[in-house]
């Protein structure tokens, strides 16, 4: 592996859930989630295959949390930003995915 | 017109003192000094005289745009005209024209014609226009600029309002979101299911600060295994579900129920009959327990397990239930606060607890019914018994203490004293507080001070106690301490550093100024609330470090 294709996997990383779904996703967004943080900055095996599965989220939850990853990536600095849209019978089930994931 | 003519009047009618108008003092005093309107004109009307002899260069910028405006004016009448006459005969006049007052862009300095939408510029020190493409680009940008001006104004507004929540604005989490959105529709769920206590929790808080806890959302926060259960807001929620709440969670060990006038003597008598496991008992308002019910709790089981017992704002609670309480668990209690409790009269009754509590690590008395009810002995014989073992020591608005009960009663006797509140204690002096802190050895330091409106205290006492704890302290309250003065924080900036302060209120130390900020800024480097309200001297021009969040200028209310 050339060391410019080890540069290409480093800015992404594959989420995958648990109905095998997977999801590209920027490195810079997926550390937003302090967990994700932490499996991809240590010596596990995530951090050198950059894939991680997540068996707790299924696609639709995975789908929500990463839009929320990168509306975070987003607007984390700006002041009047558009309120994050979470559909109310999504929120219980989110709140304990984004729990787990601490964000 | 017609006033000069009235003053003309005037001026003849005056000799004869007859009646006329009221007369300003400016009036009157023009009119001594001999000055009226028609001079002024008259004088006016010489020097524009004298300008057009001298044939000065000097324009007025009004002048100036009369003119190019008129050349304007003509170049738009020539373009009428174009349009009735040959072509190339008006080209070859207007080139002519443009020969004596070529316009170039002031920007770009292409060469253009002047029209009513071209913009006026002032740069580089000149006036002038801007070509068509200039006028489009800048026109684009102050229409952002003015964008972004909103867009920073609202900023402000956000994060004025975040502090004085003593919070950073920040982008909320994903799971502050669903939070919000559970608590609005708190009302369509079932069961919260496994979140995390500590996410339970803060949905709790959030429903309590709401109003919307009631007897329906409470029971989603009850679970069998439960061991500690908080409400902040009872005042919705029945007696029939206050009861619930001990049938469904018979492990509870902690119960703490905020605004709870609703609960009843009937609940009271259920929870010392089914949670054999409850130790701490903490209730804020519940003026239906009469004194015979506080008796009879005291003297169950559940009563006399009580290893904590905090107790605020009833007047129900009698110098009788305050012995039954001590008679049965005063000897193991660690725990104890008595706040605003207007049915405790008698000294005899607060007399008594020396004579039980022998191991207590929290005390709170605040707010008697009487002053006269808490005296420096009744202090100093409590923290001569409990003294070895007790951490936190709170006496706010017990006015009747002086300085004997620092000076016999916390020097001799508190060495693990971490926490002392003394808030509204105008008989604490300067003089007290300097003999307890100079040279107290066996105490290695106090975490949280809260001196809040200890009118006498000065300088001297007030440098001897940082002098004291400054290496310890993480809290420190000394608002309306007013007799502090500047010097006071300068020999702060000399001498001490707060390693650990992270919090302090100086609100109404009117002596503290902006240097004070920065001063403080430096020598506390893990400061991050500051609370200054009413210090006027303080303004946004301070110069204090970023993350410091300093509340309370009246610069910040924009």
């Amino acid at each position: 592996m050339s060391d410019s294709e080890q540069d290409q996997l480093s800015t992404f990383v594959t989420l995958i859930s648990n109905d095998g779904f997977q999801f590209q996703i920027s490195r810079d967004a997926a550390v937003v989630s302090g967990t994700l943080k932490g499996m991809l900055n240590t010596s596990f095996q995530e951090s050198s295959t950059n894939k991680i599965k997540l068996h707790e989220l299924d696609a639709v939850l995975l789908e929500k949390v990463i839009e929320y990853l990168y509306y975070n990536l987003k607007y984390k600095e700006s002041v009047d930003v558009p309120e994050f849209d979470i559909p109310t019978e999504m929120a219980l089930e989110l709140l304990v995915a984004a729990d787990f994931l601490d964000v | 017109m017609s006033r000069r003519r009235r003053q003309q009047q005037q001026d003849t009618t005056d000799s004869n003192h007859e009646v006329r108008g009221p007369s300003s003092a400016l009036t009157s005093f023009l009119r001594e000094q001999g000055i009226n309107a028609e001079a002024i004109r008259l004088r006016y009307e010489e020097t524009l005289r004298q300008q057009a002899e001298q044939g000065t260069s000097i324009l007025y910028e009004g002048d100036e745009e009369t003119e190019e405006i008129r050349a304007i004016r003509q170049r738009a009448s020539i373009k009428r005209s174009r349009a009735n006459n040959d072509i190339d005969d008006d080209e070859a006049e207007i080139n002519e024209d443009d020969g004596e007052g070529k316009n170039y862009c002031i920007e770009c300095d292409k060469e253009f014609v002047v029209s009513v939408y071209s913009k006026k510029m002032e740069n580089y020190g000149r006036i002038g226009y801007l070509c068509g493409d200039c006028t489009a680009i800048q026109i684009k940008k102050d229409r952002l600029s003015r964008a972004n001006e909103i867009e920073a104004r609202k900023r402000r507004k956000k994060v004025a309002a975040a502090l004085l929540d003593r919070e950073e604005y920040k982008l909320p989490s994903l799971q502050d979101c669903c939070i919000q959105i559970i608590s609005k529709n708190i009302d369509d769920v079932e069961l919260l299911g496994d979140i995390g206590v500590a996410n339970s929790k803060k949905i709790s808080r959030i429903l309590s600060k709401n109003r919307s806890l009631d007897s329906k959302t409470m029971t989603l926060f009850l679970d069998p295994s439960l061991k500690e259960i908080e409400f902040w807001d009872c005042s919705n929620i029945s007696s029939d579900a206050l009861t619930q709440l001990a049938a469904n969670c018979p492990l509870l060990e902690s119960i703490t129920l905020n605004l709870c006038g609703r609960l009843h003597n009937d609940n009271l008598l259920y929870y010392s009959d089914k949670l054999k496991n409850l130790q701490h008992l903490n209730l804020n308002g519940p003026f239906l327990i009469n004194d015979s019910m506080w008796q009879g709790f005291f003297d169950s089981d559940v009563g006399r397990n009580l290893k904590g017992f905090h107790l605020r704002n009833t007047h129900r609670f009698m110098p009788d239930s305050l012995i039954a309480l001590l008679d049965n668990c005063g000897n193991n209690l660690e725990y104890l606060t008595l706040s605003r409790l207007d049915g405790l009269t008698t000294k005899t009754a607060y007399d008594l607890l020396p004579h039980y509590l022998q191991k207590l690590k929290h005390l709170e008395i605040s707010y008697p019914n009487k002053e006269e009810l808490i005296d420096d002995d009744l202090i100093v014989s409590l923290l001569s018994i409990n003294g070895e073992t007790l951490e936190t020591l709170i006496l706010d608005g017990c006015s009747g203490l002086s300085d004997q009960f620092l000076i016999g009663g916390i020097r001799p006797f508190c060495p693990s004293l971490t926490k002392l509140s003394t808030v509204l204690l105008d008989q604490i002096t300067d003089e007290g507080m300097t003999q307890l802190f100079t040279n107290w050895e066996i105490n290695g330091g106090l975490m949280d001070i809260n001196l809040s409106r200890c009118i006498e205290i000065g300088d001297d006492g007030a440098y001897a106690m940082l002098e004291h704890s400054g290496q310890t302290l993480v809290e420190l309250s000394l608002n309306s301490v007013k007799l502090l003065t500047k010097k006071f924080f300068t020999r702060l900036s000399r001498n001490l550093r707060f390693p650990l302060l992270t919090a302090l209120d100086i609100g109404f130390v009117r002596s503290c100024d902006d240097s004070v900020l920065a001063i403080l800024s430096r020598i506390a480097p893990k400061l991050s609330i500051l609370e200054i309200y009413g210090d006027n001297r303080c303004t946004h021009k301070a110069i204090v470090r970023s993350d410091l969040r300093v509340i309370g200028r009246q610069s910040d209310s924009i």
